[in-house]
């Protein structure tokens, strides 16, 4: 699905080069679910980013269902993880001003979607996760477990083949991180594609393969 | 899509009320500024636009090279009619009239009024709509008079009043019947009938009656102060009737005046714009300017703090590119949000227009329209202002918000708005800058309109008032207004009294060329002249620097002259004494001159002038007057007026006693200069609510954002006042940086402005001073408010708040 190699990348400051991510090779298949873990200032997020082309990379190429992601634009980037990747947070980031129900209907807007497709789309998700009763309601009226599968249930929306999780049960508490991976899980099952970056080996073991890095190295 | 921009766009500004409050504020004073001087403009720009065939009409006025020949609003009598008559292609029609001013009596009612005795195409040729009578034959009786709405209530109370009658008074004090045969819906503002400012004439009597009024020589060229107007033929320009008037004027006047005088016709539509030496023009001009920056200052406020805000919006751009926003999206996104609020903003100048329109009248010394009075496709005005204001203001921030990468925004980094801090702060340095310039020019026109009150005039101003008296000019007219000047003199209520044709507000009889009798006429200079009795010094106090004043009794001798220190200088007398008993010609009279006495020098005109050679004569020798001036002596003044009222009703029996101040008369004198210093007052507020708002919004962004710090420091031991320092430093530089923009940029404009006066304060430090003083203190007590507020919340509560 897709291939990163020789990925670099580095911040400068005054003389010294800090590499963030260094020489850093990667291939994910499709249906696999990967953990990526390491203590704090590894790298871990940097590469994500760079998975999800939120962030740009120095050095090296990245393939991302045969196509060459270093060589786009920004434009044409942004079209290409509108339609393929879902972005889930440790903060959750929902839209404060929006409703459980618009929040999730977002993404749909932006890929033009017409209303009353989107409005079955919604239902059906909303559905999915138990969350009708909650749809009218603002994300701060929400528990954090609750808001997070309201940020599962937005990256999925739109049907994405790949699932970026940024330690998505960072800020819960342990029954609700079990109930977020048994959903991740569930989703894989279903042939979605997951990436997530974690820091509890408990949450690494839903995965089929651990990424380690240390300073920006993968470390087998 | 635009319905969930809109839902989003109303929840940020409800949410963040007190942001959307300072914004829409700001924008409010500005648009509502906006609106009122688009209305003025446009209501100036309608002046003579609702004439019938407005684009054909014309005036024609006289171009003179020697000021005392010709009048600029006034021709020669038969003009218009032969250029009608001699050139039908060319000329549809003509409209002449006389103006005169005489008493109008309905029963007890007796008002001086003005009136229009012209030709009876008036009516058709402009358009003028009747409420009641006949338009066609309404001016056909030589006795027939034609009235507006307004007087018709005046005097009858209804608009119905076809066949009833109002007397008018003739010069010689006869009063004669007229029948109202039509009145008119009320007039717009139009140069025909309202052609010297402050002279609305509300009267229309046929030209047949003007051997009643005594006044002949409408069909003789030698009359040269007949009003007259043309109406082109369609397609006709008025270049084209330049030669046919050449050819006119060659034919019928002679050729000495022909060398002085030029008659140049005027499009109506350009001719008000440009009368008084482009005064509206300029006021115009001051007015748009003035309007634009406040508005600009506005749209300032808002890309302000739109960016200021950018740090709370972060997370949600950030949220938003991650779930595939466009840039273009979020840039339509925020554009939305600054559409509603210049809507809103829009709105409540609508809404409160009605209630600020008095003020602005009395601002600008003129009566705009009501909104209703405007035409419907006035509609497109507000929205095309929504339209440009919410894209200039919602353009920047809509640009820069979009532009900052996905990744940052979601950590929320603030690396992106503390880089834009400077360009915050150079925003609220140009609103200082422009709040200084209008401070400064505001505290100099003040200034200077106080100057002119409290300078010495040369004259006293102190309880006189004066009074136009029905005009019999005629030895026995001059002999009969003696007597009763003497009358009022007897009064104990009253000190002095003189009787003469020009009171000092600069509107005189016309120049005179004044010269030596043993030189020729070309070494003649320009003198004002007054026509007086002999009482106009000791009435309005001006002092004798030699001789003595005209003669006040017995058998006066008209060829004694008075002049003032200034036309004696002028003459190339060195002393005063030197002149007394010297003979002196005026240009044009075969008389001698014999100077009487010499007067100190006094303003008659304004300020803006130097003071004028000036030429008394005694009345007695043209027979013409105007006015009575009364000196009233210092009490009980409106028991004074009062008594003399009663005198005056019997003295002069059916003339009204409209008696008006001298202070009045200066007033009026200084119009423009009092009209600026109101209009320089109001920019000044607005300017400095708005810089003010700018300071309040970047103000709480920075204690929004150092919160922590601030309950860091109180732990640590600071004091309220340590902490407000520290916000005050912030704003420091911003107000020394605009000062130093805005004090060179003032003093040259308000130089540039007074230079425009012959006697005027110097600019000086002052005006600099108390502006930045003002400011500095205003901004120092906005920012202490704002800092105490939030320094005095719980320590634990800011500590805890990331």
């Amino acid at each position: 699905m897709l291939d990163l190699k020789g990925i670099y990348k580095w911040v400068n400051t005054g003389n010294n080069r800090i590499f963030l991510l260094k020489d850093v090779d990667l291939s994910v298949k499709e249906g696999e679910f990967i953990s990526i873990m390491g203590p704090s200032g590894s790298g871990k997020s940097t590469l994500l980013n760079v998975i999800g082309m939120l962030d740009e990379f120095d050095q090296g190429e990245y393939n991302f269902l045969h196509e060459s992601v270093h060589k786009m634009k920004e434009k044409q980037r942004s079209a290409l993880y509108k339609q393929y990747i879902g972005f889930v947070f440790q903060a959750y980031h929902l839209i404060d001003e929006l409703t459980v129900y618009e929040n999730i209907e977002t993404p749909l807007i932006y890929q033009n979607i017409k209303t009353p497709e989107r409005k079955a789309m919604v239902g059906d998700i909303l559905d999915r996760f138990n969350i009708v009763g909650k749809k009218d309601l603002f994300p701060t009226q929400l528990s954090g477990g609750q808001q997070q599968l309201v940020g599962i249930a937005r990256a999925l929306i739109a049907r994405p083949k790949l699932i970026l999780a940024d330690e998505p049960t960072g800020n819960l508490n342990s029954k609700q991180g079990d109930e977020i991976m048994g959903w991740f899980k569930e989703l894989n099952n279903e042939g979605v594609t997951i990436i997530q970056v974690t820091h509890s080996e408990k949450n690494a073991s839903y995965g089929s393969r651990i990424i380690n890095l240390l300073d920006g190295m993968v470390v087998a | 899509m635009i319905r969930n921009y809109f839902k989003i766009a109303w929840r940020n500004l409800t949410k963040y009320r007190f942001y959307s409050f300072v914004n829409i504020l700001g924008l409010f004073a500005g648009i509502t500024f906006a609106l009122l001087i688009g209305a003025y403009i446009w209501s100036e720009w309608q002046v003579n636009r609702q004439l019938k065939n407005t684009s054909q009409q014309c005036i024609l006025t006289t171009v003179s090279t020697d000021p005392n020949v010709g009048y600029e609003l006034a021709t020669f009598g038969p003009i218009a009619k032969r250029l009608k008559e001699d050139y039908p292609d060319l000329v549809t029609n003509y409209y002449r009239y006389d103006g005169i001013t005489s008493v109008v009596s309905k029963g007890d009612k007796h008002l001086r009024e003005n009136l229009q005795v012209g030709d009876s195409t008036v009516l058709a040729m402009y358009g003028f709509e009747t409420l009641h009578g006949n338009a066609g034959t309404a001016l056909r009786d030589p006795f027939s008079v034609v009235i507006t709405e307004d007087i018709a209530i005046k005097y009858f109370g209804k608009t119905n009043i076809i066949g009833e009658t109002i007397s008018i008074q003739n010069f010689s004090g006869g009063n004669h019947a007229f029948t109202v045969s039509a009145v008119l819906r009320n007039l717009s503002r139009n140069t025909v009938t309202n052609l010297a400012r402050d002279y609305p004439n509300s009267f229309f009597i046929p030209m047949s009656a003007m051997t009643y009024f005594g006044r002949l020589g409408q069909d003789s060229w030698d009359n040269m102060f007949i009003a007259s107007f043309v109406e082109l033929k369609k397609g006709i320009s008025i270049k084209d009737i330049e030669k046919p008037i050449q050819q006119l004027v060659q034919q019928n006047v002679n050729p000495a005046l022909q060398k002085i005088i030029t008659v140049k016709p005027v499009l109506l539509t350009d001719y008000y714009l440009r009368q008084n030496q482009g005064l509206v023009k300029r006021m115009l001009y001051i007015l748009s300017f003035a309007g634009f920056f406040i508005l600009l200052m506005a749209i300032v406020n808002f890309i302000n703090i739109a960016i200021s805000r950018s740090g709370s919006r972060m997370k949600e751009i950030g949220i938003r590119k991650v779930l595939g926003s466009m840039r273009r999206q979020l840039i339509f996104q925020f554009l939305t949000e600054s559409f509603i609020l210049v809507a809103a903003a829009t709105f409540l100048a609508f809404l409160t227009y009605p209630w600020f329109r008095p003020f602005f009248n009395k601002m600008v010394g003129a009566d705009i329209p009501v909104l209703s009075g405007f035409p419907f496709y006035f509609i497109a005005f507000p929205i095309t202002l929504i339209v440009v204001v919410g894209i200039a203001a919602g353009l920047y921030p809509a640009f820069v918000l979009s532009a900052m990468k996905s990744v940052d925004s979601l950590k929320g980094k603030l690396k992106t708005a503390k880089e834009k801090i400077v360009f915050r702060k150079s925003l609220v340095g140009f609103q200082f800058s422009i709040a200084l310039i209008v401070l400064i020019s505001a505290v100099v026109v003040s200034n200077q309109v106080s100057y002119f009150f409290s300078q010495s005039l040369g004259y006293n101003k102190e309880f006189v008032v004066s009074s136009q008296v029905p005009r019999d000019w005629s030895p026995a007219g001059v002999q009969r207004m003696a007597t009763i000047r003497n009358e009022f003199a007897r009064m104990p209520e009253v000190s002095n009294v003189s009787l003469s044709y020009e009171i000092p507000d600069g509107n005189n009889g016309g120049q005179r060329g004044i010269y030596k009798a043993g030189n020729d006429s070309t070494q003649a200079i320009a003198a004002q002249l007054l026509t007086s009795d002999g009482y106009y010094p000791s009435t309005y106090e001006i002092a004798m620097k030699a001789g003595a004043f005209l003669e006040t009794n017995g058998i006066i001798d008209s060829s004694k002259i008075v002049l003032n220190e200034k036309a004696i200088k002028a003459l190339g007398w060195n002393d005063n004494r030197e002149a007394i008993g010297q003979q002196v010609k005026i240009y044009g009279d075969n008389t001698f001159y014999t100077i009487q006495g010499v007067t100190s020098d006094f303003h008659f005109n304004t300020m803006q002038q130097q003071v004028a050679p000036i030429i008394f004569l005694s009345l007695n020798r043209t027979n013409i007057y105007r006015f009575l001036s009364f000196k009233i002596k210092p009490g009980n003044i409106s028991a004074s007026i009062e008594a003399i009222q009663k005198k005056w009703a019997v003295l002069l029996p059916g003339n009204s006693f409209e008696y008006v101040f001298m202070d009045d008369t200066l007033k009026k004198l200084y119009a423009s200069e009092l009209q600026l210093k109101k209009a320089a007052y109001s920019a000044t507020f607005l300017a400095l609510i708005i810089a003010l708002l700018g300071v309040l919004g970047l103000v709480s962004l920075s204690i929004h954002q150092r919160i922590k710090e601030i309950g860091i420091r109180k732990v640590l031991g600071a004091s309220l006042p340590d902490i407000i320092g520290l916000f005050l430093k912030e704003f420091t530089t911003v107000v020394i940086i605009a000062g130093l923009i805005a004090c060179p940029v003032g003093w040259y404009l308000m130089k540039s402005w007074l230079d425009g006066y012959a006697y005027r304060v110097s600019v000086g430090l002052q005006p600099f001073i108390i502006s930045i003083a003002l400011v500095a203190v205003t901004t120092m007590i906005l920012v202490a408010l704002q800092v105490i507020k939030a320094a005095k919340n719980n320590v634990v509560q800011n500590l805890k708040t990331e």
